[in-house]
């Protein structure tokens, strides 16, 4: 019979969380995340250790993305992944896939960072703001890489015009408000409205077209 | 707000999803979400149709301290650690040394001589801690770090398909209304925690292992208990919040 033997693979686990870590060969699947999540409610630390080492990259990406400040995106990991492990008993896998919630959570947080009083976001950042977005997309080649649902909204996306697509990914990454969307893109209210309205409805019958299949 | 148009709910669900709702409409949208589960699912469809726009980002490693700083915030504690803390009683030098019969006897001394009312006592195969060997496991609770519950079983091949778990609650433990008490089985890998049933506050209980389980259970890391709704956790996963928690220690 084995004796417990817990600790060896945590500090395995604690110390390959580094910089020098690399990318996972096999990356988890939604099974194996869903379980380490469903551990991190029993507070299995070593779970958690293994759920941050797993999907940190990807989830530091979006706040990197998203906030476009190292330092803020740092704060944003942090509190998202407290916010994880506090929360992991209300994730529910007929809802949405592991990387999903996260992701929502991390995508979340990161938009109250912007949404904290102008002042912060100084005139270079404004500016930033429309010279990142041209190509958000993945290229072809990497469509096969991803998960389902990514594939299906990239594939509805390409069913959008382009000022539709433009304002939908500009709201998405950076959370403006029609008004502040209007401003960005030099257009008035109404069409910013009238692009992200029918540009989320195309996007919903697609995608849920899509799923049904 | 009792009743929301479902057009209009599922428009304001898109905006408050993709980020185009102004603050203050969104604090109050977040308000009415706490109190109407319908617009909740709304909410979680637009963010599964969403969500996935974020894939398109580049990954990017963390650098190293992030994870110290979440360690620190949520345990104290930096990585390197173990990840419990040792107690006198979940040690494993404090079992060995012990001598066997006598240490088994203080934990399950009392699971032997009583049982509750709805198992035959003779129907429970009993334990010769002399030959036998044992799986204890001192659950604590969390909050107060102290042995809450033992749990503890005959391992090895022998009645796998008889198999019983003898708990006994330290203290007088109490169940929040409307609430249920979850026994789950921690694997030693990194799968999924199993439920090996419900269990009450008497302070004396036998829970049957499936036979299916019997064999896993001797592997298991260790158990932990939850706070589920009545009836059991509805998506076979715990959903918390734990209580207790605990190494198995072979004795």
């Amino acid at each position: 019979m084995n004796l417990p033997n817990d600790v060896n693979s945590a500090t395995q686990i604690a110390t390959k969380t580094g910089v020098n870590q690399t990318t996972h060969a096999n990356p988890p699947t939604k099974e194996q995340l869903a379980a380490l999540l469903s551990r991190c409610v029993l507070h299995d630390q070593k779970a958690f250790a293994a759920l941050y080492e797993a999907s940190s990259p990807k989830l530091f990406g979006v706040a990197v993305r998203i906030t476009r400040r190292r330092d803020w995106a740092e704060e944003v990991l942090q509190e998202s992944f407290v916010k994880i492990w506090h929360h992991a008993g209300s994730y529910d896998s007929d809802k949405s896939a592991p990387m999903t919630w996260m992701t929502a959570i991390v995508r979340n947080r990161a938009l109250d960072w912007l949404r904290r009083p102008r002042e912060v976001r100084t005139s270079e950042e404004q500016e930033a703001l429309l010279s990142a977005i041209p190509d958000e997309g993945p290229g072809p080649e990497d469509l096969a890489s991803l998960a389902a649902d990514a594939r299906n909204l990239h594939e509805c996306m390409e069913h959008l015009s382009d000022d539709q697509k433009r304002s939908i990914t500009l709201a998405f990454f950076h959370g403006l408000s029609h008004g502040e969307l209007a401003e960005e893109m030099g257009k008035p209210l109404g069409t910013v409205k009238t692009w992200i309205r029918r540009g989320l409805d195309r996007l919903k019958g697609c995608i849920d077209g899509l799923e049904r299949k | 707000m009792k009743h929301i148009n479902p057009e209009i709910g599922d428009q304001l669900a898109a905006d408050y999803v993709l980020g185009t709702m102004p603050t203050r409409t969104r604090q109050r949208f977040e308000a009415i979400l706490k109190t109407n589960p319908q617009l909740r699912k709304v909410v979680a469809a637009w963010e599964a149709r969403l969500t996935p726009m974020a894939s398109s980002a580049p990954e990017v490693v963390p650098p190293r301290h992030v994870w110290n700083t979440i360690q620190k915030k949520l345990f104290g504690k930096h990585s390197q650690e173990p990840e419990m803390q040792q107690t006198w009683w979940s040690s494993l030098g404090f079992w060995r040394a012990a001598t066997g019969f006598t240490t088994i006897m203080l934990v399950v001394s009392g699971l032997l001589v009583l049982t509750p009312a709805a198992e035959d006592p003779a129907a429970i195969p009993t334990i010769d801690p002399a030959t036998d060997s044992m799986m204890v496991v001192i659950m604590e609770d969390m909050q107060t770090q102290s042995p809450a519950m033992t749990v503890s079983w005959e391992s090895g091949a022998t009645n796998l398909d008889n198999r019983v778990l003898r708990l006994r609650v330290i203290g007088h433990a109490e169940m929040a209304p409307d609430t249920a008490w979850e026994l789950w089985m921690v694997p030693h890998d990194d799968s999924a925690p199993v439920s090996l049933g419900l269990i009450t506050t008497h302070e004396l209980q036998v829970l049957r292992v499936p036979q299916a389980l019997a064999q896993p259970l001797d592997e298991a890391w260790g158990l932990g208990m939850s706070v589920e709704p009545k009836g059991g956790s509805p998506s076979g996963k715990p959903t918390g919040p734990m209580l207790y928690r605990g190494k198995c220690i072979m004795a």
